[in-house]
């Protein structure tokens, strides 16, 4: 199977502020990814739909903190 | 405003019918978006003596003119309404995801005007909108139907959906509007009038692409922002000393406050933080705003409400749309003996629930509070008024005004939780004796008495701060278009904001003196005016109050406007449009004979009699004097608080209103 281009993540300078969610026209990232921002519990944007990802970009250009880039993945990663 | 959509859908619930409706340059030019959106076109849409819960009533669902730019916490949708709760200017606004949802539609508002025979909702995406029948969802609450809309009506997008509960179905004068799952714009009775309209839902999955003009300029503002915020932490375990801080303030002649202190606490404990403080301090009130800590068991209500308690059941952090700071979270509240697993979680309660259903009815059960905050989310009621309204139930139980007969059986005595519980449960579904207080404390006191007890500022009860320890607070109580809300300003905000740095004519910040405070003073007027002004800007660009509070070198507002907009204003300009927004909704006031000189602090908020002991001792305020001056400065009639013909004039609204 050939991988595609997806979002991936860099949650260092993360804030969860959920703007990329809200930016994807297919829903194909949430905030479902549970971890830690410093000290505190937080939920944090990730691919949960990675057939439904068309790859438009519209994550990256949303996201003020730049944590967001496209990458090849396969499916399985 | 090339921030905006430019449009707005109107939905006639009536014919079953929806249009949209292009919106001039000059409207954005003159008022931006959100709030003042929808200041103007119900000014000029709801006809005089239009039937609070009739077909001539509008209600608006706005976004903000900076939403969806990349600017952090912008993403408030405000609810706009004549207010069936006043008679007079409605309006609430709320966090969560709604705000974006609405442009990415193709809008900056949702208008309903006429009444549905039958429930319905509104679905929109892209390319439809469509009235749809409601009748399956009508019953149920807001968060068991939103998750159901969610699913029911996914396509690829995922549907974000603004609801009312049981509270809006009844038609409570004290209903809101909800979405995310209990966040909820919850004043001035907003829930009802979409309760009349039969409107159970709106449902947005559209995916526009949102504009702004320099989105490059405006992400390096946010991403300024942001990095300051993920550093702001605070040690944990600290909470029980926010007790001894608010005792200190209580004590304090004069108070420092900096924007960013604010966002170090909210980061660490969301506003629960706010709670031993302002017991101790005197800016909660306790026992239906009658008493000092002492008399109001207050060290052990302090010890109750430690925010770090909160933080213990406390699951993960919520954040809004677009908000790095996160003063939400989601609580674990399966353990909790109330709830008995009816309800496995609730959002983090806001400061305003926990004080007006704890200290304010000197229940120290913080359990309690939690259940209640769900139970009041899901329903969709407001929790600051009903709040009110169980403390005066209360106080006249106590007074012998209410027998048990009365109270369908209740013991309503200070502090009994269970009683606190039964009667909100009996309020949402209108139940018995709940069925009276389910419209307010104005209403409730009409029908029974206890006038004297019914805390309420022109209808509406008021929020959970105290104007006796902050004056410029009781001023907005009263000349606010929808009085008795706690966000429009307060001395000790103003000192936190720097708006002298972006305003020619607000005065310096300067650390506030109370003694100073209380005086009506040319001074003291211009704060007043500059701070109402900047809220309104704020609501216009669906900015969050916390943003506000950071002030104006942390939340960057004008330059966000001028990158998102493509203008180049100064502050002056922008206060220009906050002082407009504020005569339009005042304007709209006269227009239905609300008249804010008819609208007063009750006697005991006034200091009248002053309370005998802790840090409110002896104060009684000179509001309406500082009132009337607050007014003046506005270019308002200070005797009848109607815009004068001169300042309508100067300030472009005659000529607005005609576009």
């Amino acid at each position: 199977m050939k991988a595609k281009t997806v979002p991936s993540f860099k949650y260092n300078n993360c804030v969860n502020c959920g703007i990329c969610v809200q930016a994807c026209p297919v829903s194909a990232i949430d905030m479902t990814r549970v971890g830690k921002n410093g000290k505190y519990a937080n939920v944090f944007p990730e691919l949960v739909d990675y057939d439904g990802c068309i790859g438009c970009r519209m994550c990256v250009s949303s996201c003020p903190m730049a944590c967001i880039d496209m990458a090849a993945f396969y499916r399985e990663q | 405003m090339k921030s905006c959509m430019g449009k707005i859908l109107v939905v006639d619930l009536t014919a079953g019918t929806t249009a949209v409706e292009k919106i001039p340059e000059e409207v954005y030019e003159k008022v931006l978006s959100g709030k003042g959106l929808g200041a103007w076109y119900l000014y000029k849409n709801i006809p005089v003596g239009a039937d609070l819960m009739g077909p001539d009533n509008i209600l608006g669902f706005c976004s903000g003119a900076l939403t969806g730019t990349g600017a952090f916490m912008t993403g408030r949708f405000t609810g706009v309404c004549k207010s069936p709760l006043t008679g007079g200017w409605g309006d609430a606004n709320c966090g969560g995801v709604f705000s974006p949802a609405i442009k990415q539609c193709g809008y900056d508002a949702i208008f309903f005007k006429g009444v549905s025979e039958k429930p319905v909702y509104l679905y929109c995406d892209n390319s439809k909108a469509e009235i749809r029948d409601a009748s399956e969802y009508w019953g149920l609450d807001a968060t068991e139907a939103e998750a159901r809309l969610q699913a029911d009506c996914k396509t690829k997008k995922k549907p974000c959906v603004a609801l009312i509960g049981q509270a809006g179905e009844k038609m409570s004068l004290i209903s809101g509007i909800c979405n995310e799952g209990g966040r909820i714009a919850a004043r001035s009775g907003v829930g009802a009038v979409m309760g009349s309209k039969k409107l159970k839902a709106v449902v947005l999955a559209g995916s526009k692409p949102m504009p702004c003009a320099d989105r490059e300029k405006v992400m390096a503002l946010s991403r300024e922002l942001g990095r300051k915020i993920n550093k702001m932490t605070l040690p944990s375990h600290i909470g029980a000393s926010l007790a001894l801080g608010g005792a200190g303030m209580g004590m304090m002649p004069s108070m420092p406050l900096d924007g960013s202190i604010t966002s170090l606490i909210f980061r660490e404990w969301g506003t629960p933080s706010n709670t031993p403080m302002a017991i101790m301090s005197g800016d909660g009130p306790l026992k239906n705003w009658g008493a000092g800590p002492a008399e109001a068991k207050g060290v052990k209500m302090a010890l109750a409400y430690n925010p770090d308690k909160i933080n213990k059941i406390e699951t993960v952090k919520y954040h809004c749309y677009s908000c790095p700071l996160g003063c939400g979270g989601k609580l674990d509240i399966r353990k909790i003996k109330e709830a008995e697993n009816e309800f496995p979680e609730t959002h983090k309660p806001e400061y305003e629930t926990i004080q007006a259903f704890g200290p304010l009815c000197i229940n120290d059960d913080l359990d309690s509070i939690l259940y209640l905050n769900e139970l009041l989310n899901r329903a969709g009621m407001d929790s600051i008024s009903a709040g009110n309204t169980v403390a005066w139930a209360i106080e006249c139980y106590e007074n012998g005004i209410l027998t048990k007969e009365q109270t369908d059986g209740l013991e309503l005595t200070w502090g009994n939780a269970d009683a606190i519980i039964e009667l909100t449960k009996k309020m949402i579904a209108r139940d018995g004796f709940g069925n009276d207080l389910a419209d307010g404390v104005k209403r409730a006191a009409a029908k029974y008495g206890g006038e004297e007890f019914a805390m309420h500022v022109g209808g509406q009860e008021p929020g959970m701060h105290d104007a006796r320890n902050d004056a410029q607070l009781g001023v907005h109580f009263v000349a606010e278009p929808a009085p008795g809300k706690h966000t429009i300003g307060m001395a000790i905000q103003y000192g936190a904001m720097s708006l002298c740095d972006i305003c020619s004519w607000a005065p310096p910040a300067t650390m506030h003196s109370k003694a100073e405070d209380l005086e009506p003073t040319e001074k003291n007027a211009m704060i007043s005016k500059a701070n109402a002004a900047y809220s309104m800007l704020v609501d216009g660009a669906g900015g969050c109050y916390y943003g506000e509070m950071m002030g104006v070198h942390m939340w960057k507002l004008i330059d966000y406007l001028n990158a998102a907009a493509g203008w180049n204003y100064g502050g002056d300009h922008y206060m220009d449009i906050g002082v407009r927004i504020q005569t339009i909704r005042q304007m709209f006031n006269i227009k239905h004979g609300y008249m804010p000189a008819d609208v007063k602090l009750p006697g005991r908020m006034a200091g009248e009699p002053a309370l005998k002991t802790g840090p409110l001792k002896g104060i009684t305020l000179k509001n309406r004097e500082q009132v009337a001056m607050q007014w003046k400065a506005f270019g308002w009639d200070e005797k009848t608080g109607e815009p004068l013909p001169k300042t309508i004039r100067e300030l472009g609204i005659d000529k607005l209103m005609e576009v």
